[in-house]
């Protein structure tokens, strides 16, 4: 399957949460399937912190990986692209193409850098119904994604509710807790400190890719388990019969964060990798209310709510209390905790158990 | 990895997953959809892989909605397209609102509750109605096994955790003391309804209870 990335630029206002204005505001998206005459078919799935549009396919025949969920999008897949129109788009302050920090600031002619203003995920939701606004879908079958897209999928269906039927959130929260925040600070602390950094105008020079690297290698250890580490990669050394005492690469595990740290640096830019940070950490859909469960007072899609049992990014609990908060609004709920080793890299690991849910699961929304 | 899910190894770690639960012959389960009118809003606490509520459904086109503690037994009821969560029924059902179903049901899963007081009254606030179904242990057919060694409930070699035996006498005192007022009660034997002699013939009693003072506001 051979796939197009394309690209929308809207020249107006896009109104951000902390006051700011964003103009123009380029999305780039990908679409899988046909919209069906009723335009009833269409599933929005939104990816997590450093995904991008390339959801599934090949750009080229000569790529060498397909997009990041092929193993769930595609003909007779989880989300079967013979029956359902997906669409995916890269969020706003990302650097795959929609506008982000590595852009260019219109009003200088100079890359934004940190005069980008500070999104949310709100402020992303906001950019892709625009998106759906061009593509003429009154409303998403279900909106979807895996942690930081399970949350723009809940903030969908808070800031849209009429615009979406349904959404299936997978390891995912309806606020970032003190740890995933504490994660992030670490992360984005390690980019800082690079002296290539240089408080975000680095675009003619090199890159803080020491610091991004590091970034990456906290997210790897992060996405992973406990249990998953020790089968992974246990205290296996890396190329090498026998303790070296020095600080070379010992073991396996320092060798597969190494490489996953330097292979990011030449696919992200660290502003980008600052803001979407950030916004996670601003997420929080009971900000300025009572009580979590006033979120969803408007609320009416149904969910489909998944966790796994070992991740500890966005552990169980999380989901429980979403699913509560939801269930006091009398919303139609489902919930399913899946028993996995993988940590919360389960949600794109785990695709067969996902693909039979969600076809269940979407199968009683369009008949 | 367990990437399938086997069924044997969910139930023999859930205590809730009780596999009676998904037994095609249940003798309950024609009286409960009976009882049920057309439309009715259904809570099903420990409801297995979903025979009953799709059963519901299918024949009295209900807004249902289950509780199960099973991950297998879940994916089983998404299969029927129920909404169901994943839960444990004695951590309570405080998120529900007051009268939020028209019935809550309870059925052949009384006897593998820890603190089944608490659990049944708030079965009685969230629903305006609630069935309950179990096997009668004062069937004389289980006096019989009693009193002959057998002894009461499960084998040990059965696998099975610890279950409470109930009779009709012990849940009707049960009710009593819940503030909740009996309001129908079917024995089954042998796949029919009888009236005489219950406590010793019935094999499965369903009782429909409700609160006996409304819930203050």
């Amino acid at each position: 399957m051979i796939v197009q990335t394309q690209f929308v630029t809207f020249d107006r206002d896009l109104h951000l949460q902390n006051g700011a204005m964003l103009r123009p505001v380029t999305l780039a998206y990908e679409t899988y399937g046909e919209l069906n005459n009723d335009r009833s078919n269409a599933i929005l799935v939104m990816h997590a912190q450093t995904g991008d549009a390339h959801l599934a396919g090949y750009n080229s025949p000569s790529e060498e990986k397909p997009g990041w969920w092929d193993e769930a999008v595609g003909p007779g897949k989880a989300f079967d692209t013979n029956k359902y129109f997906v669409i995916c788009a890269n969020v706003v302050g990302g650097c795959k193409g929609s506008t982000g920090p590595s852009d260019i600031n219109p009003a200088t002619g100079k890359q934004y850098g940190l005069s980008f203003p500070v999104i949310t995920i709100s402020d992303m939701v906001d950019a892709q119904c625009w998106l759906i606004d061009y593509l003429g879908i009154k409303q998403l079958l279900t909106v979807t994604g895996g942690s930081m897209g399970g949350m723009q999928a809940l903030q969908w269906a808070v800031s849209y509710p009429d615009r979406v039927k349904s959404a299936i959130v997978l390891a995912s929260t309806a606020r970032l807790s003190a740890q995933t925040i504490a994660l992030n600070e670490v992360a984005r602390q390690a980019i800082y400190a690079d002296p290539n950094w240089k408080n975000g105008d680095y675009y003619d020079s090199t890159p803080p890719n020491a610091g991004l690297a590091v970034a990456r290698m906290i997210g790897h250890i992060t996405y992973l388990s406990d249990s998953s580490m020790h089968e992974k990669f246990g205290r296996r050394l890396q190329e090498r019969e026998r303790y070296g005492y020095d600080f070379n690469t010992d073991f396996a595990v320092e060798s597969y964060l190494r490489y996953r740290g330097n292979a990011f640096t030449r696919r992200f830019d660290a502003n980008s990798f600052l803001y979407i940070t950030k916004a996670m950490d601003y997420f929080d859909l009971s900000y300025g209310l009572q009580s979590l469960a006033d979120a969803f007072e408007h609320t009416h899609a149904k969910f489909l709510v998944v966790s796994y049992t070992s991740d500890w990014l966005y552990p169980s609990w999380q989901s429980k209390e979403l699913v509560r908060s939801l269930i006091q609004n009398g919303i139609d709920v489902t919930y399913v905790e899946i028993d996995s080793n993988y940590g919360h890299d389960a949600f794109l690991l785990e695709v067969d158990r996902l693909a039979e849910l969600a076809r269940d699961f979407l199968g009683r929304l369009l008949p | 990895m367990n990437s399938s899910g086997s069924p044997s190894t969910a139930s023999s770690v859930n205590r809730l997953a009780n596999p009676n639960r998904n037994m095609s012959n249940r003798l309950d389960l024609d009286a409960i959809t009976d009882i049920i009118p057309s439309g009715a809003r259904v809570l099903d606490l420990g409801c297995g892989d979903g025979l009953l509520l799709a059963k519901l459904v299918a024949e009295r086109n209900v807004v249902a909605r289950g509780v199960e503690i099973s991950e297998v037994n879940v994916r089983a009821c998404i299969g029927r397209g129920l909404s169901v969560r994943q839960g444990n029924i004695e951590e309570g059902l405080a998120d529900y609102r007051d009268n939020a179903f028209d019935y809550v049901i309870l059925s052949q899963t009384l006897a593998f509750l820890d603190k089944p007081e608490p659990l049944v009254r708030d079965m009685l606030r969230v629903g305006k109605q609630g069935i309950i179904s179990f096997e009668n242990s004062g069937a004389w057919r289980e006096r019989l096994r009693t009193l002959s060694g057998g002894g009461a409930g499960l084998e040990l070699c059965s696998g099975e955790p610890r279950i409470r035996s109930i009779t009709l006498k012990q849940f009707e005192q049960f009710s009593s003391c819940l503030d909740a007022t009996i309001e129908q009660a079917i024995y089954i034997s042998n796949h029919h309804v009888i009236h005489k002699m219950a406590s010793l013939r019935a094999k499965t009693a369903v009782y429909v209870l409700r609160r006996t003072t409304s819930i203050p506001s």
